[in-house]
């Protein structure tokens, strides 16, 4: 099993010390985060050989994941805080070796740094805009739905026109790594998650086996109205359902998991 | 017309062409289509006649679309003469950062001696016309509070026409001091703005934003102090209260903030909320078309006999093409010639222009001939 999130605020190590925090013992080479996803991307595109940076908006899990590949890197958490010289003539001197520009959720967005973006997207040639995701809300904490990072892209976007590459589900990147480094057959692999936008599109999208469960922020009622469009091959109320009670090994359908029910 | 012209003799060739030239500059841009054909054919029949209109140069970096577009060279003719009303973009027209560019004074007071009326749009929130007046002031330009129309000034004219006030409800603001004024100006509750600049929300365990549901809209302007909180806030209004719209001042990519380099526009705001809630917003600045009913509906104006002048392809001329205004772009602001003519582009204005002073260009004829400072031929 594979453990992949789009929250980009924690490296692959950060999320192994939540998962042990949460008794949970799991190989680091189980967890994909988004943040690894943007530098496997940087490694498949042989980013280092072009000695170039990149500049993170986005938080210490970016930054930890580019410092385990050694990209050097600049902006994150340094540019909490700043605000650019916006007196007469003021301008926001910015490196002209930024070759790529990632950005995953901050929660300490400013004008600062989409300004810095900005420049290096519009001014350094060939600059790359790369996003870890494109979620609209993430539970930030289970209070409420938190604004995630298709604000802080759709910022970027907004000033640049121009589209990311995405490395973060739906996108086929974390899929394709997973297939090539590890020779898996995709008909052999089930998807399971909680949204159908990014979980389950990631799973349709790319040949896998979908499941969607509905412990997370999806309920029946939204799987089945008119508006969605997206349909997993299964739904349950959680993973334990693998493994439900009175569930039979063939043939029956059972009410509490069919999709027809 | 071009087997006539082959077949004719000279004296018939050089005929046509006088006629031509007496028709150069209006009519020459819908003859153009068979330019191509006639041209050719004249000179190399008439060798040792010069036209005195000359073929204008395809270059490669001109498509067939934007030769059509002209420079201005017979000012009083091609746009005088045809409009009542200017309306003016401020940045790159009238002002560059917090420069005024030099000659617009006198050349203001020439059109105003004309009887023109003129009216000064621009995209920029976060002043009210009341603020923008006194940058007006400052630059010694006296231009009455009822000429300025800002997006901020938009926005509160867009609540306004569909009676937010009645509603009862409250405005939430993403953006600077320029919208709250203007709310203010028509007494319509607010909260935000620059009071949640530097704010943080609680997003320790259990944390969350309390949001005010009766917030029934919200207006994304330019904020230099956008953040989390904002956006949040912005999010779960947009997102939990019904029908609570979600109103856009501009969608400029990048603005002069400074004249030292080009600087992320209101773009990027409202691009942070689209991206958190999927929704579209209503724009109330250029393109537009809020601004122009506004001022035909309150003013009587007509359309055809207004000129929109600005320095921006995709918001100032294309409010005007939009619109059925007359359109005259000039070069003293973002835009360059080298863009205008560029492939990529499809936006064409009637005309181009150095700046405004061109209105009153030394030399330039009122009919006929080409001037050669300013011929698109040039």
């Amino acid at each position: 099993m594979f453990f992949v999130t789009n929250n980009s605020t924690k490296s692959r190590a950060g999320y192994k010390k939540k998962f042990d925090s949460l008794g949970l013992d799991i190989p680091a080479e189980e967890i994909f985060s988004s943040s690894f996803a943007a530098a496997a991307y940087l490694e498949q595109t042989k980013f280092k050989e072009s000695g170039k940076k990149v500049y993170i908006v986005g938080e210490v899990g970016i930054c930890e994941e580019l410092d385990n590949i050694e990209v050097p890197w600049i902006g994150g958490p340094d540019d909490a805080g700043k605000q650019p010289d916006m007196g007469p003539g003021g301008r926001l001197e910015h490196d002209e070796d930024v070759g790529a520009v990632i950005v995953g959720f901050d929660r300490f967005v400013n004008y600062y740094k989409i300004q810095y973006a900005q420049l290096c997207i519009n001014e350094n040639e060939n600059c790359e805009f790369i996003a870890t995701n494109l979620d609209a809300v993430t539970h930030l904490t289970d209070a409420q739905e938190w604004a995630g990072n298709g604000s802080m892209v759709g910022a970027i976007k907004g000033c640049t026109g121009q589209e990311p590459t995405v490395v973060g589900k739906p996108s086929p990147l974390m899929i394709d790594y997973l297939c090539t480094k590890l020779g898996l057959e995709r008909s052999r692999i089930c998807m399971v998650g909680d949204r159908l936008d990014t979980d389950i599109l990631f799973g349709t999208d790319n040949g896998l086996q979908s499941l969607l469960v509905l412990s997370g922020v999806t309920s029946e009622e939204k799987l089945f109205s008119p508006q969605n469009t997206i349909t997993p091959d299964y739904y349950a109320d959680s993973i334990n359902d693998f493994f439900l009670e009175g569930s039979k090994t063939s043939g029956s359908t059972s009410s509490a998991s069919s999709a027809t029910s | 017309v071009t087997i006539l012209i082959a077949l004719c003799p000279f004296v018939t060739k050089t005929a046509f062409l006088l006629v031509l030239s007496s028709h150069a500059s209006i009519k020459f841009r819908s003859m153009m289509k068979f330019g191509r054909f006639v041209f050719p054919t004249l000179l190399a029949s008439a060798s040792a006649f010069s036209p005195k209109v000359a073929p204008r140069a395809f270059t490669s970096t001109r498509t067939a679309l934007n030769a059509n577009v002209l420079k201005l060279s017979e000012p009083t003719k091609e746009i005088l003469d045809k409009t009542d009303v200017f309306i003016f973009d401020c940045d790159g027209v009238i002002w560059r950062g917090d420069s005024l560019i030099p000659g617009i004074p006198e050349t203001l007071e020439k059109l105003r001696s004309l009887g023109k009326k003129m009216f000064f749009v621009t995209n920029n929130s976060t002043k009210s016309r009341a603020g923008y007046k006194k940058k007006f002031d400052s630059l010694g330009l006296d231009i009455p509070a009822e000429e300025i129309f800002s997006s901020s000034f938009a926005a509160a004219a867009y609540l306004e026409q569909t009676k937010f006030k009645e509603s009862g409800k409250k405005v939430y603001i993403v953006g600077e001091v320029g919208i709250c004024e203007e709310l203010d100006n028509i007494e319509v509750p607010w909260i935000g703005g620059p009071d949640d600049a530097g704010k943080q929300p609680d997003m320790g365990p259990g944390g969350r934003l309390e949001h005010d549901e009766d917030v029934g809209a919200v207006i994304v302007g330019f904020d230099r102090f956008v953040n989390y909180y904002k956006i949040q806030y912005a999010q779960l209004c947009i997102n939990e209260n019904e029908n609570c719209e979600f109103i856009a001042t501009n969608l400029d990519a990048v603005t002069h903030l400074t004249d030292a380099q080009e600087w992320a526009g209101n773009g990027s705001m409202v691009g942070a909320i689209k991206g958190c809630t999927g929704q579209e917003p209503t724009v109330v600045g250029k393109p537009s078309p809020l601004m122009i009913d506004y001022l035909c509906t309150k003013l009587g104006l007509e359309r055809s006999r207004i000129c929109m002048v600005g320095d921006r392809l995709d918001t100032d001329i294309l409010f005007g093409t939009d619109n059925g205004l007359q359109s005259l772009l000039v070069l003293s602001g973002v835009t360059s010639e080298e863009k205008l003519f560029s492939p990529q582009n499809t936006i064409t204005p009637d005309y181009y222009a150095d700046s405004i002073n061109d209105f009153f260009l030394e030399g330039s004829k009122t009919s006929g001939s080409t001037s050669s400072a300013s011929s698109a031929t040039s």
